[in-house]
């Protein structure tokens, strides 16, 4: 009989640990629920409440990545990075390890700390564990570059890999959108106004190499008649502050111009692109 | 007691056990006892925020002064004065916490910027703690220095601080009530006189020697012009000359005010990162 009780005793501890461990699911459940209806700051606290009374060690890498998520959806991207690499500290397999990885990237790009992203996709790509996700690491990768305006780069990241083609072509567009700002200056320098006819404003192009040619013309003019001070006040007032704008411009303009090829991409990504995005 | 009798006892506590177990499942993480616990983890992690939604579930249910001490420090560190003044206000009277209650009560009036109403309630001696007397003291005078304004005597002002740090006060005190500003009549004047010599006055030195320059040279052209018969261009230069002398005036003028204006400014963030640095003098309360 003594048995008997040690046996029932044991059952019911069994089933008492079984008990606490499926009241902590059912409190993550709880937090998972509110997280799904998108109330990020109330799924935070039942995510910490979780993580303060399991001493399971199991749950605390999903903990740390769910928190994050919810700081990330909130935009408080330091907290979610924070948290992200708790997750990662606490990974029980190497699978966890590198989505919590990837997810510090994605804040990384997020933040525009590029630096910070490609040195962490390089410690991806170098670590053998990885070594089957390489193409989602140049996805990254590429957008990180894409992020920091890089748009060659990026292209050659998503070139890594055949599953990217729409993104390539975007990076591609871009690039042949865009005009070098250093030779729109250096023409201008040349010919006023050809940078930003370059740019792509024609008008105003025109308008200053009119205004260059005419100032020029007075200059000149006054030289030869021997007007020493005139041609200096004319060359120094007239003819030098339409030259200096036109460099101005030429470079303003293409400045704008290379923002707009950018923005309009990353616009498209934002709206219309279904991939999976930072 | 026969087996098939223990064998249904046993039974009968199994389901008993589970019952108890699954009506708690939840019930468990927010029973008060729990509850308590992870807001007071929540309140040493420094996340005030969500501690302040724990102890106040807790507060339906229990009335604990350190609980309402927690709760309304929760308010004043995430910058709800108004509710952290009420929550400490029902502190003030029996309770073992009434002292460090009056006390934060004054850091919720200072910390929200209402100096005034934290020298109304000072000078009227309401609700001050025995105990911490000399912090409020001090609290008092760094209202004045960083509001800049009606300083009392300065032994008076720099009474309640430690020796150590009197120097530094001394100064902030002096740079209150007599600022080295610059006039901007007189920099106006000077420039008059001497064009450029206002932003002189007013530590604008290139700016000044531009001023001087440029008039001297289009006041010479004037003179130049009108000698050899160049009567537009001699008129030309004379507006040109009467647009830099003016030009120089107001601009002296403003540079004295713009110098006055950023004294002000600097002294002002100086004397809060001060403060800020010492965090205003205040002692450490765990509680």
């Amino acid at each position: 009989m003594r048995s008997y009780i040690k046996y029932v005793f044991v059952g019911l501890l069994f089933f008492k640990s079984v008990l606490a461990q499926n009241s902590v699911d059912a409190q993550l459940d709880y937090a998972n629920k509110i997280f799904e209806s998108s109330k990020y700051f109330d799924a935070i606290t039942e995510y910490k409440r979780v993580l303060f009374f399991s001493s399971d060690k199991k749950y605390y890498s999903k903990l740390y990545y769910q928190i994050a998520l919810c700081y990330k959806a909130g935009a408080h991207l330091d907290e979610a990075i924070k948290y992200f690499v708790l997750s990662e500290k606490h990974a029980s397999n190497d699978s966890l390890a590198f989505n919590a990885k990837i997810e510090i990237i994605r804040c990384n790009i997020l933040r525009k700390s590029t630096a910070r992203a490609l040195q962490l996709c390089n410690e991806l790509e170098d670590d053998i564990r990885f070594a089957s996700k390489k193409d989602e690491i140049y996805y990254w990768r590429g957008w990180a570059f894409m992020f920091a305006d890089d748009w060659e780069n990026a292209a050659k990241c998503f070139s890594q890999s055949k599953d990217y083609n729409e993104l390539i072509m975007l990076c591609g567009q871009v690039v042949k959108d865009k005009v070098s700002v250093t030779f729109a200056k250096v023409i201008s320098y040349i010919l006023p106004g050809a940078g930003q006819i370059y740019s792509g404003k024609i008008f105003s192009g025109l308008m200053s190499l009119v205004w260059s040619l005419a100032a020029g013309y007075l200059t000149v003019n006054a030289f030869m008649a021997n007007r020493a001070f005139d041609g200096l006040l004319i060359a120094e007032l007239v003819w030098l502050r339409f030259y200096r704008g036109n460099l101005e411009n030429a470079e303003d303009f293409a400045v704008e111009k290379n923002m707009l090829a950018a923005n309009k991409t990353l616009k498209y990504l934002e709206n219309e692109y279904k991939g999976v995005k930072p | 007691m026969t087996k098939t009798h223990i064998a249904f006892m046993s039974f009968f506590l199994l389901i008993v056990s589970i019952a108890k177990s699954q009506t708690n499942v939840q019930s468990d993480f927010f029973s008060n006892n729990n509850r308590l616990k992870f807001a007071n983890h929540l309140y040493n992690e420094k996340d005030y925020l969500r501690a302040l939604g724990e102890y106040k579930e807790i507060l339906k249910l229990v009335d604990n002064d350190t609980i309402r001490f927690r709760f309304a420090n929760s308010f004043l560190k995430v910058g709800r004065y108004d509710e952290a003044a009420q929550n400490f206000k029902t502190l003030f009277v029996s309770s073992k916490l009434q002292e460090e209650a009056k006390f934060s009560y004054y850091q919720t009036l200072f910390f929200s910027g209402d100096y005034n109403d934290f020298r109304i309630n000072y000078d009227g001696g309401f609700y001050l703690p025995q105990k911490y007397y000399k912090v409020i003291d001090r609290l008092n005078s760094a209202t004045y220095f960083l509001q800049q304004a009606n300083l009392p005597g300065e032994s008076k002002l720099i009474k309640p601080f430690d020796d150590s740090v009197q120097t530094k006060l001394i100064y902030f005190s002096q740079m209150i009530k007599n600022p080295p500003k610059k006039n901007p009549v007189t920099a106006a004047l000077l420039s008059a006189a001497i064009p450029g010599a206002g932003k002189f006055y007013s530590g604008e030195i290139t700016d000044g020697l531009i001023a001087l320059g440029a008039t001297l040279l289009s006041g010479f052209l004037a003179v130049n012009n009108f000698q050899n018969n160049h009567q537009f261009r001699g008129w030309l230069f004379t507006g040109l000359t009467a647009f830099f002398y003016g030009g120089s005036i107001y601009g002296s003028a403003a540079s004295a005010k713009i110098y006055n204006a950023k004294l002000k400014s600097d002294l002002n963030k100086e004397i809060k990162l001060y403060f800020e640095e010492r965090n205003y003098f205040l002692p450490k309360i765990e509680l």
